[in-house]
């Protein structure tokens, strides 16, 4: 039987509190809510005349929890989770990344192995080297060393993923995450350099034409002979060019009877080479190595000329 | 140990005390099992269950006009809220007596 009780009137307070407890309990059957709020009502009422200037929060709780109470003390069902449409829309999501959520710490462990792969190799990449750091990082040109690095990074990283459930390693570890997929990304744009293109490394011989050669039509220049006009060869001259640079030809490394030569270059008084002198004088190898370099030859067979015969003109006198 | 916890599981056997005594209002109930000591006890879960033992047939209940406000709600216990009451206060007393026991408290008078 439900007792009639007559119009109760409530403060403003009173009514927000009551309609905020409704709100919480609008998913009970009418005669459940409506006893359960009557009595609320009633007791507002009855609080409010009181000489207490507390807020009704702080005397009975906030109205979500007062209505939690309510249910569980009148043996009801706990209020169902608000149906919004964002709410719904939430609980579809969240439905959804379930299989997610329980899917992704199984692959954890995979992460931390490759985060510390990962850390070596980006490491190693970092210099530009001629070393193939792939699959195996080769910090410095050592394979040896970029496997034991990887082991350790590997140890290291899974033992900060298992001890991640501590605030401060967590967020530690999330740097290092962050830290490795950013500089991953970066590195991936250079793969194909990186990766490829570090076992294919232009070398390029040093050669006797280089930047020191002077060149004709008819090829590098490897000697000068220098004449004066009466036909007189000069011996040991020191040639410049219009700036008064030294004048460097290549040397001659080929020989028609294939024996190998040097060049006897005349020395400063400090000591040095002095390179720019000419004509160059061509000596047999005292090794007496072939033009191969490994090859022994005879001396007697060599007699391939240093100098060249000339035709000087003839110069008319006094001119 | 939160006494309020403690609480939970005997507040029908508080409440149907209270009504037994005299017929009685939510607001009066509250008040009169905070004075008795129970200060924990939340008014939600009073009037949470005072509603389920009026559901359950244990209380009945009619409304009074009072002079000084609103009209009051009065609760009152019939035969089934006593008999709940003798089972409950016997369970309370098997209860408070092993863990008595257990404590090494002296036996309390029956």
């Amino acid at each position: 039987m439900t007792p009639t009780l007559g119009v109760v009137e409530l403060t403003e307070a009173g009514q927000g509190y009551l309609r905020r407890v409704a709100a919480q309990l609008a998913d009970l059957p009418d005669e459940d809510r409506v006893e359960l709020l009557e009595d609320l009502t009633l007791h507002l009422a009855a609080l409010e005349q009181e000489d207490d200037d507390r807020s009704l929060e702080d005397r009975l709780g906030d109205p979500a929890e007062y209505a939690a109470d309510l249910r569980t003390a009148a043996g009801l069902p706990p209020a169902p989770r608000p149906s919004t449409r964002s709410s719904r829309a939430l609980a579809v999501l969240g439905a959804a990344a379930r299989p997610v959520r329980t899917f992704v710490p199984q692959l954890l462990p995979g992460w931390w192995v490759a985060r510390g792969y990962l850390i070596v190799l980006l490491l190693s990449l970092l210099p530009v080297n001629s070393h193939r750091d792939f699959p195996v990082p080769a910090p410095g040109g050592s394979h040896a060393l970029g496997a034991v690095l990887v082991l350790l990074a590997v140890v290291a990283s899974v033992a900060l993923g298992r001890r991640a459930q501590h605030r401060w390693h967590l967020a530690m570890a999330v740097a290092v995450d962050v830290a490795v997929v950013v500089a991953a990304l970066a590195t991936a744009a250079q793969v194909p350099d990186r990766l490829v293109r570090t076992d294919y490394v232009m070398v390029t011989p040093p050669s006797p034409f280089t930047d020191s050669s002077l060149i004709t039509p008819h090829g590098p220049v490897t000697n000068v002979f220098a004449y004066t006009l009466d036909g007189t060869p000069l011996a040991q001259v020191l040639l410049f060019d219009q700036d008064g640079r030294p004048l460097r030809t290549g040397e001659q490394l080929w020989w028609k009877d294939h024996c190998r030569r040097v060049i006897e270059q005349p020395k400063a008084l400090d000591g040095v080479a002095i390179d720019h002198v000419y004509p160059k004088a061509y000596v047999l190898d005292p090794a007496r190595r072939g033009l191969s370099g490994t090859n022994v030859v005879d001396p007697a067979t060599c007699t391939a000329k240093v100098a060249p015969s000339v035709v000087l003109p003839k110069v008319r006198p006094g001119s | 140990m939160d006494a309020s916890q403690a609480m939970k599981g005997f507040l029908d056997v508080a409440v149907l005390a209270v009504v037994e005594a005299a017929d009685n209002y939510g607001y009066e109930v509250v008040r009169l099992l905070r004075e008795a000591g129970l200060a924990e006890v939340g008014d939600a879960s009073v009037y949470g269950t005072l509603r389920r033992l009026y559901q359950a047939g244990a209380l009945t209940s009619y409304a009074v006009a009072s002079e000084e406000g609103p009209h009051r709600k009065y609760y009152a216990i019939n035969e089934r809220g006593r008999a709940l009451l003798k089972e409950g206060t016997e369970t309370w007393q098997s209860f408070a007596d092993t863990i008595d026991r257990l404590l090494g408290l002296p036996r309390r008078a029956a």
